[in-house]
C-alpha cells in the first residue's frame, strides 16, 4: 500500500518541524541528558533522592527520602550499590514446605513418559505400580500431577517470599537487580515444573548481581533451572541442540546479529554434555565433543567456559550496558551513552557495581529524560506501592501473584526465554483498567475474595470433586460434561473405562487434592492501611495539604492543576467537611477513595 | 489511505507537542471521524487468528481414509470410513465437524497440509512462541500480528487489533500498537463507581511515557466503553454450539462496527493435548471448533460482513504419525491449517507429508512452512505490499486467494 508508506512520511516530516518547538523547555536543565559526569553536591536533594531509591529499589517513604537527601549523593549511591552502611540482610530464609522427596528425581518430562517409565519399571516417582486390580498405575499417576501442582503452589510462595525481600530489604538495589536478570535469565515454571531450581536462580541473582558478570553469566548457565529451561540435557555428542547455545549467544550476551548460525552450531558443541543431576550441576563426558570448534573466528577444543569467555570478548559489554540502561535510567539511550558506559564495565572487569555506581551517580541519570520516565512494571507497582504507603508485610488479599500475573508479569513465568518486555508493553487498554482495579482491591477488600492456593482455577477438577462427594464412581465423576448422551446410545464408553490402566482427571484431582496437603497457606491478611494514622503523624490539617502531602508521597511526576482541583473537590465531598479535625473519627474511608483515585491516574504508572 | 487519516494523524500528534496549543481546541473523538472514512474503504477486510492450543491432531482431523499407511500407524484410533464425512474421494473429516464439511462443500475452506517449520520444537511453550512470533528459534519480542499492525495501520489507529484472553498473547505484541485485550466483556471496566478525572494534553510535556499513558488511559475507557456496549446489543440466534471459542465475543465487535481488523482469539489451555484415550475427546474437542467457527460464519452472513472476515486456524504443532500406548498421540510436527472465508478459494494446498517417510524422531516431514501462509494472508487478503516487512524474511506464498 504506496499510501501508507506515504503516510508514515508525511507524518514524521511533521513531527520533525513541529515537534522542535515543544523539546525546547523541559522541567530540568536539558544539557544533563547524556552527561555522566557526576551530579555536584548542590544538585544533590529530595527530588534527586526520590528518584534514586524509585530507581535503585521500590521506591522510599517520606523519612527515607529525607534521610537518602542528607546523605549526599556519593552516600547515597555507595549506600545503594555497595550496602555501605547497611547492616546484613536479616530476612527469614524461604520456608520450604517440604513438598519435595527424592524419589521424584529425575523427574519425566510428561506424564505418558511417567506412566510407560512406571509400566517399564514396575515403578516411577517411587511410586509402585500396583500388581492387580483396575488402575493399577493412578498412584503413580496421582504423584505426577501431585508434583505439578505443588511445585506451582510452592513457587507462588517463592514468589511471596521474593515479594517480601523486596519490600524489606535494607539492600533494596539487591533485589532490584535480582529482578532484572530474573527477567534476563528468564525460565518458566510451566517447564522447569521444580520450584528448588527457581529458588537457586534467585539465590544466584542476589549473590552474583552486582558482581563480576562473567561469574554470573557461569553460575545461571550452569544451575539445573536453566540448563531444564534450555533443553541442556539434549544437547549432545553428534546431535548438538542449538538451543542453549543460541540463547546464551543471543538473548544473554550479545544480541542478534553479532553471531553466526554456524558460530551457534559450534558453540553448541563445546556445550555437549552439559546437564544437571537433581540441583547439581554435571558434565556427561561421554556426550561432551572434544573435537575443536570455531567459534567467532577463535579455533579450538572449548569447553562451554571457554565460549563464554570468547562471548564476552565481543559487544557483549554494550549490549549489557545498554540493557541494564533502558531497564534503570530510560528506553532510549544514545550509542555515545551506551559505548560510554560499556567502557566503564570493561574497565572494571564486568563488575556490574562499577556500572551501577557511574550511572547513579550520573547527571543524565536525573536528567528530564530520566526521571519520572518509566512505566512501572507489576511488580514494581505493587511492591512500591507497600512501600510508600508504609505496610510492613506483602497482603494476602489481593493475592500478589494473581495481581502481578493479571498485570503481565508473574514471577518465575516469563512469557518466553526472552523474559518480560519492559516499558510501553505493560499497557494496553484492558491492563490499565487491571492496575486500576488492583488500586481498587487494595484500597477495599474484595469480601468475595477466593484464595487461589486453595482452590483449583480448573472447574473440571472443582466437577470431579463434586460428583465424587455426591457418590459417583471414577468413571462417572471424571466424564466431562455432555457425554452422558452420548454414553446411552454407546455401550462402548460404558466399557472404555474398565481396562484402564489410569483415569488422568482423577490423578489429576487427587494430585490437586495432596498437595493441598503439604503446602503451606499464604496467609491472608488484607493491607490493612492505616492512612489516617499518616495523616495524623504527618500533622496534615487542611484537605489541601492531605491532597498534596499523598501526591508527593505517591507520584513521581507532578498532577496537573485541573487534576488538582478534581481530588480536592473528591476529598471535601467524601469527608463532609473541610474540618480535618472534625472528621478525624471517620477519614479513613475518605483517603481510601482519594488514594485509590491518586492510583488510578495514568500518571501513577510512571516511575 | 485517504486525507482525512492523514490530517487526524497529523492533528493528533501537534496537539501531543502542544506546539498548536488551542488552535484545535480538545481533541474531539477523532473515532467518529475515523470510522466515517474507513466505511467507505474499500479494504474493510479482517482477520480473525483462531489458535488451537495443545496440538491438535492433524492426521485425524482431515484424514486420509484412502492411505494404508494411515491405518497401518493408527490401528486403534484410525478413523475407519464410517467415522467420517468425506469432503472428497482422498479426504473426509472427523465426523463431527458438520459444519466445517459444509463450509469446505461450499467452497469457503482451504486445507493446507503438511504445515510446519524447520527444527521443530516439541515443547509446547516455544513451539507456540515460535508460532507466535513467526521467528522460530529465535528470542523474538514481538508477535507477527503486533507486527502486521505496524506495517498495515498507521500509528494511532484506534482498537489495531483485538485480542480476547486474560492475558495479551505473544502473537499481538506489538512495537508501535496498542491491542485491546479482554476476556470478560462485562469485567472490562474499571471496579468501583465510575469517575473522570481529567487531564489536558499540554500537562505532558516533554514526558513522552506519560503522553502515551494518558491517549491509552483515553482509548481504555472508549475501549471498554465500546467492548461492554458491543456485548450488550449483540443479541445473535445463532447457536454456536457448547464452547464457543470467544468468536461471539469477535462477532460482536465487528457487528458494532469496532474499525479493528485484527482479532486473535483461541481454545485454551492446551485442550488439544490428547496423549491420552484421543478418541471421544479428541471428537469432543473437534465438535466444539467446528460449531463454533461455522457458527461464526453463519453470523459474518447475518451481519452482512461475511465477504470481509476471514478466519485462520492453526496449531502449534501436530502429533506423531503413530499412535501411543495409551490410544492417544504425543506431540509431533507437521499440521493442518484451515482458511476460511467467502474470499478463500477452497481446496487443498500444500503436499501433505509422506505417512512412510518419517524423519529420524519418526514424526511428519513438513512441506510448508507456515510463514508461506502468512506471507498469503498478509498480502493477498490484507493488501500489504510486502510480507517481508512482517515476516522479515521472503516465503513463498499459497494460492489460496484465487
Amino acid at each position: 500500500m504506496k499510501s501508507c508508506q506515504k503516510l508514515r512520511i508525511a507524518v514524521a516530516a511533521w513531527i520533525l518541524v513541529a515537534g522542535h518547538a515543544a523539546l525546547a523547555a523541559p522541567a530540568r536543565p536539558a544539557t544533563w541528558s547524556g552527561d555522566l559526569t557526576p551530579i555536584a553536591a548542590s544538585e544533590w536533594n529530595e527530588r534527586t533522592a526520590a528518584h534514586l531509591l524509585e530507581r535503585a529499589g521500590f521506591g522510599g517513604t517520606p523519612a527515607e527520602i529525607a534521610e537518602f537527601a542528607k546523605l549526599g549523593a556519593v552516600a547515597a549511591v555507595r549506600r545503594l550499590v555497595h550496602f555501605e552502611g547497611v547492616s546484613e540482610v536479616a530476612l527469614p530464609p524461604f520456608d520450604h514446605s517440604g513438598v519435595h522427596d527424592p524419589g521424584l528425581e529425575p523427574f519425566p518430562p510428561s506424564r505418558p513418559a511417567t506412566t510407560n517409565l512406571a509400566s517399564k519399571n514396575g515403578k516411577a516417582l517411587g511410586i509402585k505400580v500396583k500388581p492387580s486390580g483396575n488402575r493399577r498405575l493412578q498412584p503413580v499417576v496421582n504423584k505426577f500431577f501431585y508434583w505439578l501442582r505443588a511445585s506451582r503452589l510452592e513457587t507462588d510462595r517463592v514468589g511471596y517470599w521474593w515479594a517480601d525481600r523486596m519490600l524489606r530489604s535494607p539492600r533494596p538495589l539487591q533485589e532490584k537487580i535480582a529482578l532484572f536478570w530474573h527477567g534476563h535469565f528468564a525460565v518458566n515454571e510451566d517447564k522447569v515444573r521444580d520450584y528448588r531450581k527457581h529458588l537457586q536462580l534467585l539465590q544466584i541473582f542476589h549473590e552474583h548481581g552486582l558482581g563480576n558478570f562473567r561469574e554470573l553469566l557461569v553460575a545461571t548457565a550452569k544451575s539445573p533451572g536453566m540448563l531444564s529451561f534450555l533443553d541442556a540435557g539434549v544437547n549432545v555428542k553428534g546431535a548438538p541442540n542449538e538451543n542453549f547455545a543460541r540463547e546464551i549467544m543471543e538473548l544473554f550476551t550479545l544480541g542478534v546479529g553479532h553471531y553466526t548460525e554456524h558460530d551457534i552450531r559450534e558453540a553448541a558443541r563445546a556445550f555437549t554434555g552439559w546437564n544437571y543431576k537433581d540441583l547439581g550441576f554435571v558434565i556427561n563426558e561421554l556426550q561432551h565433543d572434544t573435537a575443536d570448534k570455531t567459534v567467532l573466528g577463535r579455533t579450538g577444543n572449548f569447553s562451554g567456559e571457554d565460549i563464554v569467555d570468547i562471548l564476552l570478548e565481543k559487544p557483549a559489554d554494550e549490549f549489557i550496558a545498554a540493557k541494564l540502561y533502558r531497564y534503570f535510567v530510560h528506553d532510549d539511550p544514545s550509542r555515545e551513552t551506551v559505548s560510554k558506559l560499556a567502557e566503564v564495565l570493561r574497565s572494571n572487569d564486568f563488575r556490574i557495581a562499577a556500572l551501577m555506581e557511574t550511572i547513579f551517580l550520573s547527571r543524565d541519570f536525573y536528567s528530564a529524560e530520566s526521571v519520572g520516565t518509566i512505566i512501572k512494571s507489576p511488580v514494581q507497582l505493587a511492591v512500591s506501592t507497600y512501600r510508600k504507603l508504609e505496610l510492613d508485610r506483602v497482603p494476602g488479599v489481593p493475592d500478589f501473584n494473581t495481581a502481578t500475573a493479571t498485570l503481565g508479569q508473574h514471577l518465575f513465568n516469563a512469557p518466553t526465554v526472552a523474559g518480560w518486555a519492559q516499558g510501553r508493553a505493560w499497557i494496553t487498554p484492558g491492563l490499565l483498567i487491571a492496575r486500576k482495579n488492583f488500586a481498587y482491591d487494595l484500597m477495599f477488600p474484595d469480601i468475595n475474595f477466593i484464595p487461589s492456593d486453595r482452590y483449583p482455577d480448573d472447574p473440571l477438577i472443582r466437577s470431579v470433586s463434586k460428583r465424587l462427594e455426591d457418590g459417583a464412581n471414577i468413571s462417572n465423576a471424571t466424564k466431562p460434561p455432555g457425554v452422558e448422551d452420548i454414553e446411552n446410545m454407546s455401550m462402548a464408553n460404558l466399557m472404555a473405562d474398565m481396562d484402564q490402566d489410569f483415569n488422568t482427571r482423577y490423578g489429576s484431582y487427587r494430585g490437586w487434592q495432596m498437595a493441598l496437603e503439604k503446602v503451606k497457606p499464604i496467609p491472608r491478611y488484607t493491607a490493612g492501611f492505616d492512612l489516617a494514622g499518616i495523616v495524623a503523624r504527618e500533622r496534615l490539617t487542611t484537605v489541601e495539604s492531605i491532597v498534596d502531602h499523598f501526591f508527593k508521597r505517591l507520584l513521581s511526576v507532578p498532577a496537573s492543576s485541573a487534576q488538582r482541583a478534581q481530588l480536592l473537590e473528591v476529598l471535601r465531598t467524601e469527608l463532609g467537611t473541610d474540618d480535618i479535625e472534625a472528621a478525624r473519627s471517620y477519614v479513613e474511608d475518605a483517603l481510601r477513595v482519594l488514594v485509590h483515585r491518586i492510583m488510578s491516574l495514568p500518571e501513577y504508572q510512571l516511575g | 489511505m485517504r486525507h482525512t487519516d492523514i490530517f487526524d494523524t497529523q492533528r493528533r500528534n501537534l496537539l501531543r507537542l502542544g506546539a498548536f496549543g488551542s488552535a484545535y481546541g480538545l481533541m474531539a473523538p477523532f473515532l467518529g471521524g475515523f470510522a466515517a472514512a474507513r466505511e467507505s474503504l474499500a479494504d474493510n477486510r479482517i482477520l480473525v487468528v483462531l489458535e488451537l492450543s495443545g496440538g491438535n491432531d492433524g492426521l485425524n482431523t482431515v484424514v486420509p481414509f484412502r492411505n494404508d499407511a494411515y491405518y497401518k500407524l493408527r490401528p486403534t484410533i484410525g478413523l475407519k470410513k464410517n467415522d467420517l464425512r468425506m469432503i472428497d474421494a482422498e479426504y473426509g473429516l472427523n465426523s463431527n465437524m458438520a459444519g466445517m464439511v459444509k463450509l469446505y462443500k461450499d467452497g469457503r475452506m482451504a486445507i493446507i497440509h503438511g504445515v510446519g517449520y524447520p527444527q521443530p520444537s516439541f515443547s509446547h511453550f516455544n513451539s507456540m512462541a515460535y508460532w507466535h512470533t513467526a521467528e522460530p528459534n529465535s528470542g523474538a519480542t514481538f508477535g507477527w500480528v503486533g507486527r502486521l499492525a505496524d506495517v498495515l495501520l498507521e500509528k494511532n489507529a484506534p482498537y489495531p487489533i483485538v485480542n480476547v484472553d486474560a492475558t495479551q498473547s505473544l502473537a499481538v505484541r506489538s512495537r508501535r500498537h496498542v491491542p485491546v485485550v479482554f476476556d470478560d466483556p462485562a469485567r472490562f471496566v474499571p471496579k468501583g463507581a465510575p469517575f473522570d478525572v481529567s487531564e489536558s494534553a499540554s500537562d505532558a510535556a516533554g514526558n513522552t511515557s506519560q503522553a502515551f499513558l494518558r491517549d491509552v488511559a483515553r482509548s481504555a475507557k472508549e475501549a471498554s466503553v465500546k467492548v461492554r456496549d458491543a456485548w450488550q446489543n449483540y443479541k445473535s440466534p445463532i447457536d454456536y454450539g457448547l464452547v464457543s471459542l470467544d468468536l461471539p465475543k469477535v462477532a460482536s465487535l465487528i457487528e458494532a462496527r469496532m474499525p479493528t481488523r485484527l482479532y486473535y482469539t483461541s481454545f485454551r489451555n492446551n485442550a488439544f493435548d490428547t496423549h491420552v484415550q484421543q478418541g471421544n475427546l479428541h471428537s469432543r474437542l473437534l465438535t466444539y471448533f467446528s460449531d463454533a467457527l461455522y457458527a461464526f460464519m453463519q453470523d459474518m452472513e447475518r451481519i452482512g460482513r461475511a465477504d470481509d472476515v476471514m478466519v485462520l486456524v492453526f496449531s502449534e504443532f501436530g502429533r506423531r504419525a503413530a499412535e501411543n500406548s495409551n490410544r492417544g498421540t504425543d506431540h509431533g510436527t507437521a499440521n493442518v491449517m484451515f482458511a476460511v472465508g467467502k474470499g478463500i478459494k477452497g481446496g487443498h494446498y500444500g503436499a501433505p507429508p509422506d505417512l512412510t517417510k518419517l524423519d529420524e524422531t519418526d514424526n511428519l516431514i513438513y512441506t510448508t512452512d507456515f510463514r508461506q501462509v502468512l506471507a498469503s494472508v498478509i498480502e493477498d487478503w490484507l493488501k500489504c505490499p510486502n510480507a517481508q516487512d512482517v515476516l522479515n524474511e521472503k516465503f513463498e506464498k499459497i494460492g489460496v486467494f484465487g
